[in-house]
């Protein structure tokens, strides 16, 4: 499903050098519910902008469904953005000034479909994360954990086979946290591959299996430490 | 797609208004500037007879003073003197040819109790009409014998016609003017060019004449010019004879030329004319004639105001200024979407459908502004309308065609597209990852 | 708060700040260069005539019927314009300052074909024209009558006598350093004619001629069947007396017609409506401009204080004063309009050699473009002061606050 060989990403500024991931190594199947966990600075956001297409890396490859993304161009990685991923951020990036059916309906519109397609994958996502009713609202009128479930709609609208969330649940209350893990439990269990990265353990322990950040590079099991520190 | 984009851009127009209606009004103001301007002067310079200019010439030929010559040589005089205008006209070389001048005349009412009062006239041959497509409501031009034998016939004006006869056919009547009799033979139906063409000596906009009538009539009855009168020598003699054999210019002469078999005949002809006067001992300066057209005539006369031309120099570097403003409007407005953008881009929207977004905001807003421009130049001619209200003929060259209204909103919508192709190219280098993390 | 410091941050972050200063460039040029030709149209519309405009009114006479007898005409109507009560003096001329329309002729100062001349305005008139015209006569003396005579229609040649412009004597005989009257001239080439006097100015009939203070009067009356009266009234008669002379020539003699009937601030307004015009619409066209920049000023400061809330609540958490705050954003502006009116100087200067070249327009004086620096600076600062008092009122505490 994915795989990632030797991918380096260096950030170059006038007078310095970042090697913000060194010959990454990972591959994750079909399936899999990962986690990717690391301290501040470790590069796990760098892995999951360069695993969602947000980035280009600077050496390395990588696959994603048995397809080389290193060489595409601009419009054929928005292209794959479009039809392949779901992205699910820490603090949600509904578009402010677009009710929810037409946030949800962003990225259908770049895959040009429809109309009638687009409204029922709207309809059928939201249905899904339990906001049907919503769809005419402003996402200034919902809380927290219904911002966070209507941009989970909109990974999925897509029908994705891959979703990566950043912290999804970083801005959430324990209690929404939980009902969005379990949200993305079940649309695990429903095929799609997901990959979270966050830096909360507990969260990490949710996934099917863990991988551990540091320094640019995955190492094998969480150390000791920080392991207690969270948990 | 396309209505998708639409639809984006009212929303963001709408998330900011007054960013967008401060742009809209920068662009609407600098069209309004620009189109105020240009309408002046497309309708100042505009071709009053465009099917058939090219086919009507004036005659020049330098008959000027070799110590001093006209206009620093530059060209020949643009009048002619009576005994050439005389010359060419009795020798018919031409399809149609015509020798004019202008003189106001004086209309004395049949009914004594009335009041006389002044008219403006213009001594001409018949070919005048035919040549220059002149429109008859009633009757004709008058016919050769009459030109011959110096009859006292006119052709008046609607609004004369109007003002005497309340409009009716007035054919065959009689109308005293300075103390002759003339006979009506032809009335005119609305006849304004916004150039009067065939003769620029002094205001080029003003209203055709009230009455024509022929030249012969004129010069054997020693009516004035009023027009200019030109002279790089004295008369020899006090009197009018004199001043009519004198080298004084005074008289507009035009020649229909229909092709360039006919231009070339009747330069020979000219150029043969001159070389036979030169032996008479005028023409001191080298052979130089010409035939300007319609179009070449109004350049030479310079019939645009040089003040229109300052003004348009401005008003455009105005519209510039206008949409720099726009630029750096629509540059923060941009800036301020970047986390859109971004999410935008990490949703699937690629650099292209960015660019099909904001390019379409942009001419949105330009065609407001072309819309809100029509009413901005509309404004713009009332107040020039107004501020040169003693003249009639500003009305002519205040009026806003067509043309002109499709123009302003082309030029409102093809500005700002230009004014986004910057901001659009910066919105498409927010890279997909940049926005997303921090709220 | 350096200069140092706000430069380089400026340079950090171009596109909106050249865009400013390319935008305030192109208003000073237009600013510059309007205010050039504003105050050369003004300059040249406080050119004196020379006439004592205030208390001055003129009409014209046609005569229409073929037998009329036009001397006497003229001869009654300038006897009973002279005689009215309120009315200072009267002539009957061709023409006159401001009136568009006249008569010119080459005047040298050897006979003679080939010798060009200079271009002088006739007026034609009796000895009434000095006091009628109001100029001064400071040399020689006026006609007698009995060197005034009628113009003969089919005899029409120069009368030996003339009262010349200063400026005319001046330009004739520019090496005589005493009087010029007694010298002779030579009009339409070979015809002599003495200098008796010389007045203090007076106008020819087109302002906007290059020898427009090149005029003389000719002791001729010109009864013709067209004359135009000018008449000098006393202090506050002249509009009470306008409609009244008027009535009393129409009525008096019915073979004429009294037409154009306007005082002398009317001729004037007419003369000087192009130019008016132009100060009008130019005023109007850098009083827009200069609210669109300042518009668009304002605009993008705001835009700029929004994006930098986070960084100016550091500051501020930092220990930045308001002022200091206030003093940023001002010295930024006035870094991008000093880049501004300095680029506008020179496109300025270079539009105003490009216009004098092509339309013959006199070089701008040397205190436009300072002055136009000085409007366009405190237009900036204007503009920025709103958003930047607003700068000032971001809170500290939002440098704590996350994301």
């Amino acid at each position: 499903m994915l795989k990632m060989t030797d991918v380096s990403k260096i950030y170059r500024t006038d007078t310095v050098e970042t090697h913000a991931l060194r010959e990454f190594s990972l591959t994750v199947d079909e399936g899999e519910f990962v986690s990717v966990t690391g301290p501040s600075g470790s590069g796990k956001t760098t892995f999951l902008n360069i695993a969602g297409l947000l980035e280009e890396m600077t050496s390395g490859t990588y696959e994603l469904d048995g397809r080389d993304i290193s060489k595409l161009n601009d419009r054929e990685r928005s292209r794959v953005r479009n039809e392949k991923i779901g992205f699910i951020f820490q603090s949600f990036n509904l578009i402010p000034e677009l009710n929810i059916f037409d946030n949800v309906d962003v990225p259908l519109r770049y895959r040009g479909l429809n109309a009638a397609e687009r409204k029922r994958r709207i309809e059928e996502s939201l249905d899904m994360v339990g906001l049907a009713s919503r769809l005419k609202h402003q996402p200034a009128q919902l809380s927290g954990g219904q911002q966070q479930r209507v941009a989970i709609a909109r990974a999925l609208a897509g029908e994705p086979r891959f979703l990566l969330a950043d912290e999804p649940t970083g801005n959430l209350d324990t209690h929404m946290a939980d009902s969005v893990l379990d949200l993305l439990s079940e649309i695990n269990s429903n095929g799609v591959t997901i990959i979270m990265v966050t830096h909360e353990l507990t969260l990490a322990d949710r996934a099917k299996r863990n991988i551990f950040v540091r320094d640019g590079q995955v190492t094998d099991a969480a150390p000791e430490f920080l392991r207690a520190a969270n948990g | 797609m396309f209505r998708y984009y639409l639809k984006l851009g009212a929303l963001s127009i709408r998330a900011n208004p007054a960013l967008s209606a401060l742009m809209v009004a920068a662009i609407a103001i600098g069209i309004g500037a620009c189109m105020t301007i240009f309408t002046i002067q497309h309708m100042m310079g505009s071709n009053p007879i465009p099917h058939k200019s090219a086919q009507l010439r004036h005659v020049q030929m330098d008959s000027w003073s070799d110590a001093n010559p006209y206009n620093d040589g530059a060209n020949p005089p643009i009048q002619l003197t009576y005994t050439d205008a005389r010359n060419l006209l009795a020798a018919e070389q031409a399809v149609r040819q015509i020798a004019t001048f202008k003189s106001g005349r004086i209309v004395e009412p049949e009914d004594p109790d009335e009041l006389p009062y002044t008219v403006s006239g213009r001594a001409t041959s018949k070919d005048f009409f035919a040549m220059f497509d002149v429109p008859f409501k009633y009757g004709s031009a008058w016919d050769a014998a009459a030109d011959l034998s110096e009859e006292f016939v006119v052709v008046i004006s609607e609004p004369l016609n109007e003002r005497m006869f309340g409009g009716e056919d007035s054919t065959g009547r009689r109308i005293t003017m300075n103390g002759d009799t003339f006979r009506i033979v032809g009335v005119l139906d609305t006849w304004s060019p916004v150039v009067k063409f065939y003769d620029l000596n002094n205001n080029p906009h003003e209203p055709v004449e009230d009455t024509f009538f022929p030249f012969s009539t004129a010069m054997a009855n020693e009516y004035g010019n009023e027009g200019n009168t030109n002279c790089w020598k004295p008369p020899e003699g006090g009197d009018r004879a004199a001043f009519l054999n004198s080298e004084c210019i005074w008289i507009q002469f035009w020649v229909e030329i229909p092709d360039q078999a006919a231009e070339t005949q009747y330069m020979n002809y000219l150029d043969a004319y001159v070389e036979q006067q030169k032996e008479l001992g005028r023409f001191p300066r080298p052979l130089d004639n010409r035939l300007p057209d319609v179009e070449e005539w109004m350049i030479l006369n310079e019939v645009v105001d040089d003040d229109v031309s300052v003004l348009l120099g401005l008003a455009v570097l105005f519209l510039i200024v206008c949409l720099l403003n726009t630029i750096g409007l629509l540059l923060a407005k941009v800036m301020r979407r970047t986390k859109d953008i971004s999410l935008r881009r990490a949703l699937g929207a690629s650099k292209a459908s960015l660019f099909s977004q904001y390019i379409i905001e942009a001419g949105m807003i330009g065609v407001a502004g072309g819309l809100l421009g029509i009413g901005t130049t509309w404004l713009g001619l009332l107040g020039i309308r107004n501020l040169f209200n003693r003249f009639d003929f500003v009305e002519k060259l205040t009026h806003m065609d067509w043309s002109m209204t499709a123009l302003a909103i082309v030029l409102a919508v093809v500005s700002a597209l230009a004014a986004a192709l910057y901001p659009t190219w910066r919105a498409c280098q927010v890279t997909p990852a940049s926005q997303l993390r921090i709220q | 708060m350096e200069f140092g410091p706000i430069w380089r941050a400026l340079l950090r972050n171009k596109g909106g700040a050249i865009l400013i200063a390319l935008q305030i460039a192109v208003t000073m040029a237009i600013m510059v260069n309007s205010i050039a030709i504003m105050q050369e149209r003004a300059t040249n519309m406080q050119r004196p005539s020379g006439m004592d405009e205030a208390n001055t009114l003129t009409f014209a006479s046609i005569s229409f019927a073929a037998d009329a007898d036009l001397r006497a005409t003229y001869i009654n109507d300038l006897e009973m314009l002279r005689n009215t009560p309120g009315v200072i003096n009267a002539v009957g001329t061709n023409s006159f300052p401001l009136r568009g329309g006249g008569w010119s002729m080459g005047l040298q100062t050897e006979p003679g074909e080939d010798m060009g001349g200079v271009g002088a305005a006739i007026y034609f008139g009796d000895e009434h024209m000095i006091e009628t015209f109001d100029v001064e006569l400071i040399d020689g003396e006026n006609f007698s009558p009995e060197q005034v005579v009628f113009l003969d229609p089919d005899n029409f040649r120069w009368e030996p006598y003339v009262i010349v412009t200063e400026a005319l004597a001046k330009t004739l005989f520019p090496d005589e350093e005493g009087s010029v009257v007694g010298k002779t001239a030579y009009i339409n080439q070979n015809d002599p004619v003495q200098i008796i006097g010389v007045i203090d100015q007076l106008q020819a009939p087109w302002q906007g001629w290059d020898d427009v203070e090149h005029a003389l009067f000719s002791p001729v009356k010109r009864a013709e069947g067209f004359a135009r009266y000018v008449v000098r009234t006393e202090p506050g008669m002249r509009d009470e007396l306008l409609p009244q002379l008027e009535e009393m020539l129409a009525s008096a003699d019915k073979t004429r017609l009294i037409r154009g009937a306007q005082t002398f601030d009317e001729v004037r307004e007419g003369a000087y409506l192009g130019d008016s015009a132009m100060i009008k619409i130019l005023g109007f066209v850098i009083t827009l401009l200069t609210i669109i920049t300042g518009l668009g000023i304002v605009g993008l400061a705001s835009f700029n204080v929004s994006r930098r809330t986070r960084q100016i609540g550091i500051r501020r958490a930092l220990g930045a004063t308001k002022p200091a705050i206030m003093r940023y954003f001002m010295l930024e502006n006035f870094m991008i309009s000093s880049v501004g009116v300095i680029v506008g100087g020179a496109l300025a200067i270079g539009l105003n050699i490009f216009m004098v070249e092509t339309f013959a327009l006199t070089p701008m004086a040397w205190w436009v473009v300072p002055v136009a620096m000085i409007i366009l600076w405190l237009v900036g600062q204007a503009a920025v002061a709103g958003p930047a008092r607003r700068a000032t009122r971001i809170a500290p505490s939002i440098a704590t606050r996350s994301g």
